[in-house]
């Protein structure tokens, strides 16, 4: 089990490579040259060529990757081709309100949505069921920037109870974690119920009925580790999405985070911190990986790892 | 019943309370948060193309001379400067008893540091071209400078009241070196305190400011908040007291609003269509005049504008030294079909139109022009590009044989206030892509020896002359569709005095207050 | 008991001559739920919209246009008011049914059929295979998708083909991880190591013995990503990456109303609606078939 798992993170150095000269490539291929951009239309093409040379623009692809990788070996991020910072204070100063923001947005997502896949499950096809599948299939199909929107005029422009942007204190996470969250919580709710449904349906549920144990009982003692399975795998999913950082509500509320980054980045083709955020993002996405497969070994030892 | 009420007004005063703390920022110390449209990409004017961060950049910097409230040229750190008589060198003689930020006398050898920075191709500096035509610059006394030109240059004293050609301390400048862009120390109303990238810039009243009196206020935060709809609802809430710009569709909106101060101010934007006049049918001026018969300018200012933008008048916009007006140029579609029939094309063609931007008022803007252009049988496709898209197809365009941009909205704003800067980089043959922006692959001999005639002298009459010429012919050979001039909208809280919006987009603020 | 568990469900044996066939089965099980169907009917109403909209629809959705009436509310002329370019939201949202549903659908299942063979070869064979293809799944995933489809419209050019792609790239490794969820808990059930001892080929057991038993959990997250996927292609036509303007596409009408809806909301709201009912329909069809579709709930 344990080497499993040695295994797997040693087997996170080639996913990194992949998705390295994966990222460094297609940006690559992507309309629009970052000297340009940044020099902006009233440059002419002496100052453009300035900056490319200053860049290192000017060299060819393959030798822009070797120093690439070379520099990444080193843990040398590179600086930003549009705000000359380095990539990594970028990076930094946007993952913690990132973090928060998904935190907040998972956890109570999380709750709600898996709380009301359940009542739905128990409650099969009963008033209860047909409330919670209205919430979720609103949840999801609300575009969430109409969503935020929406919440930013009522909540601060009307009633004036909440601040609209930044991260600046507790008050500032209400909207935007719920706007991020809510479409979590309809997918939590609607595949905690599906899968609730599956597990009510087996044999040793049904067993257990018959032995006469309270339903109450049924469904947490012996339902609930069962049908959690493919809940975390979403749950896992999902947290690895929010973490990427929400480009769209990041965008609504002007979250400094890196959602926002990413986009503001791909726009100016800030080739150093593309390279370096979605090498993060990866990152993120395969520890969070790692750890679902973790749980799901604890929660059914059925399933063994070699 | 009485507890539930309890805890309902108990409830109530703690929001109360709340909303005064964000609605009503404390007042002892006067501090005005001022929302932008975008975000800033560096404190180094010299460093930035951008006039929203140059224009922002003012708070700590200040240029030898510079634009009142009205556009007019005026000396700011410059007290008087006079020009040789071949019209290559300037001598500038400079205001006395004025200290930087960091205690350094501001002199000429702060002038001298400054533009051999920018001068020095070595530098990087992306403002480089701005500069290029200074050779050398010279200490003749300590408040006096010359500067040097490579050839005749009469708009030389604009370029140096461009927003970006502003004095840095030479101290700061050779203690931070390439990191000055972060630790910007000038002689303006205001002392950098912080640059937080993902939220704000701020800085801090400069007592030691060389105009008495000033700065009014004694904190300044401006903070880029990019989605439209967010500015907007900021101001409402009383978390910013200026905001700039606002969506045109929310203009009517925030003006019923009694807390709050709606500006529109003229601009010296132009937004127009380039048409490619080496590309058939553009080649032909009766396709590219009925082109501009065909599209009613009236109404495109009002479906994509709210009205907030008048038809151009000119081929260099109102307000600009030398423009021309000639009057929008007339909505006639029967006269629009007549040239196309003339032309050879009475039954229409198909072609293409791109925009430069892809926001939700350039989309209307071409599909627009999609819309009145099928009225007399041209069919158009169109695509708003994104800005990378936008540089690979268009402004990065190796030679003309490669180019495909046929039609191209975009638009163009003449920052240094006169016309050479409103037309060579736009429609002079130099000018091509991808050295500069003339996407029209416009090219006229006339048009373009005058222009070079016209930096030569310093005689405003001739230039007149000379300048009135060139526009006669560029207006008579319609390589755009001239479409319209938008207007800058702006907000600000009714407490809020002495700060507007300038027709170049940027700010004036030296009076700002909070009452 | 369940006797049959594993074959009753396989639809595609539908033609088998039996009185009893699953196909049948699987509709008198279906046609039980009233909403279900009717979401169904709903989901074939909008089909028949999409191949006629273009003759139902009172007004040309591109070119007809009155600027006397921009952004004016619902009226008896213009049921869903007038957009800010003067068009006919009703005739708009109608036409663009054919585009929203296409990208919508297409998407999903181009990403689902890809990502579910990916999640069942690397749930049943794990090793080498789970290794690769969890790793190109994680690179899928990792790469950030509005990235992913910028780069891919950028590189193939702008239209709703490309966008097609893009979306279903997102949908791949969702589909390939859930899948071997399941796989991975099927493969140790009783009945496929029963199968395996009578000497079934992996492919058989792959095929008809696990794949049936992770249909409910695809065909759930099928209809959950077809609203997904909308919204997603909506998101590029924002981006100027999907449908160019004036084409309806109901994620680009949404996208355009952003300027207007603090001023005049049936721009926003109509386009809203209509994505809101298909996605809901898709959905309620989706339990619906599941139900449908699941051997342990044979009728009680």
């Amino acid at each position: 089990m344990l080497n499993y798992f040695i295994k797997r993170l040693l087997g996170l150095i080639p996913t990194l490579f992949i998705v390295m000269t994966v990222v460094f490539f297609f940006i690559h291929l992507l309309p629009g040259d970052p000297a340009r951009l940044v020099a902006g239309p009233e440059a002419d093409d002496t100052v453009v060529n300035m900056i490319r040379h200053e860049l290192g623009l000017d060299k060819p692809l393959w030798q822009q990757f070797g120093q690439f990788f070379i520099n990444i070996i080193n843990g040398d991020f590179g600086i930003s081709i549009r705000t000359k910072r380095p990539v990594i204070d970028e990076i930094a100063m946007r993952f913690m309100p990132t973090l928060l923001l998904t935190l907040t947005s998972m956890f109570w997502s999380v709750l709600v949505g898996m709380a009301i896949g359940m009542v739905s499950a128990v409650w099969r096809n009963k008033w209860q069921d047909r409330l919670g599948m209205a919430f979720a299939v609103t949840g999801i199909s609300f575009p969430s920037f109409a969503l935020g929107m929406m919440l930013i005029q009522i909540f601060s422009v009307k009633l004036g109870w909440l601040p609209t942007v930044g991260a600046a204190s507790w008050q500032h996470y209400i909207l935007p974690s719920l706007t991020l969250g809510a479409s979590v919580a309809a997918v939590m709710a609607r595949f905690t119920r599906s899968s609730f449904i599956d597990v009510l349906h087996e044999d040793y549920i049904r067993t257990a009925r018959a032995k006469g144990l309270k339903e109450s009982v049924v469904v947490i003692k012996h339902s609930l580790r069962n049908a959690m399975i493919p809940v975390i795998t979403m749950m896992g999913l999902q947290f690895g999405f929010l973490l990427g950082g929400s480009i769209i509500v990041e965008k609504v509320f002007n979250w400094p985070g890196l959602g926002r980054l990413l986009i503001d980045s791909v726009e100016a083709r800030d080739y150093p911190i593309i390279q370096i955020e979605v090498l993060l993002f990866s990152l993120e996405f395969i520890l969070i990986n790692l750890v679902v497969d973790f749980l799901y070994a604890a929660m059914n030892p059925t399933i063994r790892y070699q | 019943m009485l507890k539930r009420y309890r805890y309902k007004s108990l409830l109530m005063t703690g929001l109360a309370v709340y909303m005064s703390l964000i609605a009503f920022p404390s007042y002892a110390t006067k501090e005005v948060t001022i929302a932008v449209y975008s975000n800033f990409s560096s404190l180094d004017p010299y460093d930035t193309n951008d006039t929203l961060s140059q224009a922002m950049a003012k708070s700590f910097y200040q240029g030898l001379f510079g634009f009142d409230q009205d556009s007019k040229l005026v000396n700011v750190l410059a007290d008087s400067y006079t020009v040789n008589e071949a019209g290559t060198e300037y001598t500038i003689f400079l205001r006395k008893g004025i200290k930087f930020h960091d205690e350094t006398d501001f002199n000429a050898d702060a002038v001298k540091a400054t533009f051999d920075r920018v001068t020095n191709p070595d530098n990087h500096l992306k403002r480089y071209n701005l500069f290029s035509r200074i050779i050398n610059t010279e200490v003749i006394n300590s408040y006096t400078v010359k500067f040097t030109l490579n050839q005749p240059f009469s708009a030389f004293i604009n370029t140096l009241a461009h927003p970006s050609a502003v004095i840095i301390s030479p101290t700061a400048l050779a203690k931070y070196g390439k990191d000055i862009a972060f630790h910007p120390v000038g002689t303006g109303p205001f002392v950098f305190t912080e640059w937080n990238a993902t939220d704000y810039v701020k800085g801090k009243k400069f007592d030691q400011y060389w105009k008495k009196g000033l700065p009014k206020i004694d904190t300044i935060i401006w903070r880029p908040i990019i989605e439209n709809n967010t500015r907007a609802a900021m101001i409402q809430t009383g978390e910013a007291q200026f905001a700039f710009s606002i969506p045109y569709e929310q203009a009517k909106l925030l003006e019923k609003n009694d807390k709050l101060v709606l500006v529109s101010t003229p601009s010296i934007i132009a937004r127009y269509i380039s048409l490619n006049v080496t590309k058939k049918p553009f080649d032909d001026v009766r396709v590219r005049q009925a082109l501009n018969y065909a599209i009613n300018k009236e109404a495109l200012a009002k479906v994509a504008f709210a009205g907030y933008a008048t038809p151009i008048r000119g081929v260099v916009p109102a307000g600009v030294d030398f423009a021309v007006d000639y009057g929008p140029w007339p909505y006639d579609p029967d006269k629009a079909r007549e040239l196309l029939a003339e032309a050879g094309y009475p039954t229409g063609f198909s072609t293409v139109l791109w925009s430069s931007y892809n926001h939700t008022t350039a989309q209307k803007v071409i599909q627009f022009i999609q819309q009145q252009l099928k009225q007399v049988g041209i069919n158009v496709a169109i695509e708003a590009m994104e800005v990378g898209q936008r540089v690979a197809r268009v402004e990065s365009v190796p030679s003309v044989d490669d180019a495909e941009v046929k039609m191209y909205y975009t638009g163009w704003s003449s920052s240094t206030m006169e016309s050479d800067w409103a037309i060579t980089p736009l429609l002079a043959t130099s000018s091509w892509p991808p050295k500069m922006y003339n996407t029209a692959y416009y090219s006229n001999p006339v048009v373009d020896e005058k222009l070079q005639q016209a930096l030569l002298t310093n005689d405003r009459e001739t230039k007149k002359i000379l300048y009135k010429e060139i526009q006669d012919q560029i207006w008579a050979d319609a390589p755009w569709i001239f479409l319209l001039g938008d207007k800058q909208l702006y907000v600000h809280s009714k407490n809020l005095t002495g700060m507007s919006v300038m027709i170049d987009g940027s700010f004036y603020f030296e009076d700002i207050d909070l009452h | 008991m369940h006797t049959n568990g594993s074959t009753t469900i396989d639809v595609t044996s539908a033609s088998q001559g039996q009185v009893r066939t699953p196909w049948r089965e699987f509709w008198r099980k279906f046609k039980r739920q009233k909403i279900a169907v009717v979401a169904a009917s709903f989901i074939l109403l909008l089909i028949v919209v999409a191949i006629f909209g273009r003759w139902l629809a009172p007004y040309d959705a591109e070119n007809d246009f009155d600027y006397m009436l921009i952004n004016e509310g619902p009226s008896m002329a213009h049921w869903f008011g007038v957009d800010a370019l003067g068009r006919d939201i009703f005739s708009r949202i109608l036409i663009g049914t054919q585009l929203s549903l296409t990208a919508g659908f297409f998407s999903v299942a181009l990403g689902a059929v890809v990502g579910t063979m990916m999640g069942l070869m690397a749930g049943f064979y794990g090793g080498w295979w789970d290794r690769i293809t969890m790793r190109i799944s994680d690179v899928l995933f990792a790469f950030p998708g509005m990235l992913l489809a910028i780069g891919v419209v950028a590189i193939m050019g702008n239209g709703m083909i490309n966008v097609i792609v893009a979306v279903s790239i997102f949908s791949i490794p969702a589909f390939a991880r859930l899948v071997r969820g399941n796989t991975l808990v099927l493969k140790n059930m009783t009945y496929i190591e029963a199968v395996k001892s009578i000497g079934a080929s992996n492919w058989t057991i792959i095929m008809r013995h696990i794949l049936p038993g992770t249909v409910s959990g695809i065909v759930v997250y099928f209809t959950m990503r077809i609203g997904t996927s909308i919204i997603t292609a909506a998101s590029l036509s924002f981006l100027g990456l999907g449908a160019q303007p004036p084409t309806p596409e109901w994620g680009a009408m949404l996208n355009e109303a952003q300027a207007d809806m603090m001023i005049a909301p049936h721009v926003a709201i109509f386009p809203s609606l209509a994505i809101f009912f298909t996605v809901l329909a898709f959905n309620l069809l989706g339990d619906g078939l599941r139900d449908a579709l699941d051997p342990k709930l044979d009728q009680k």
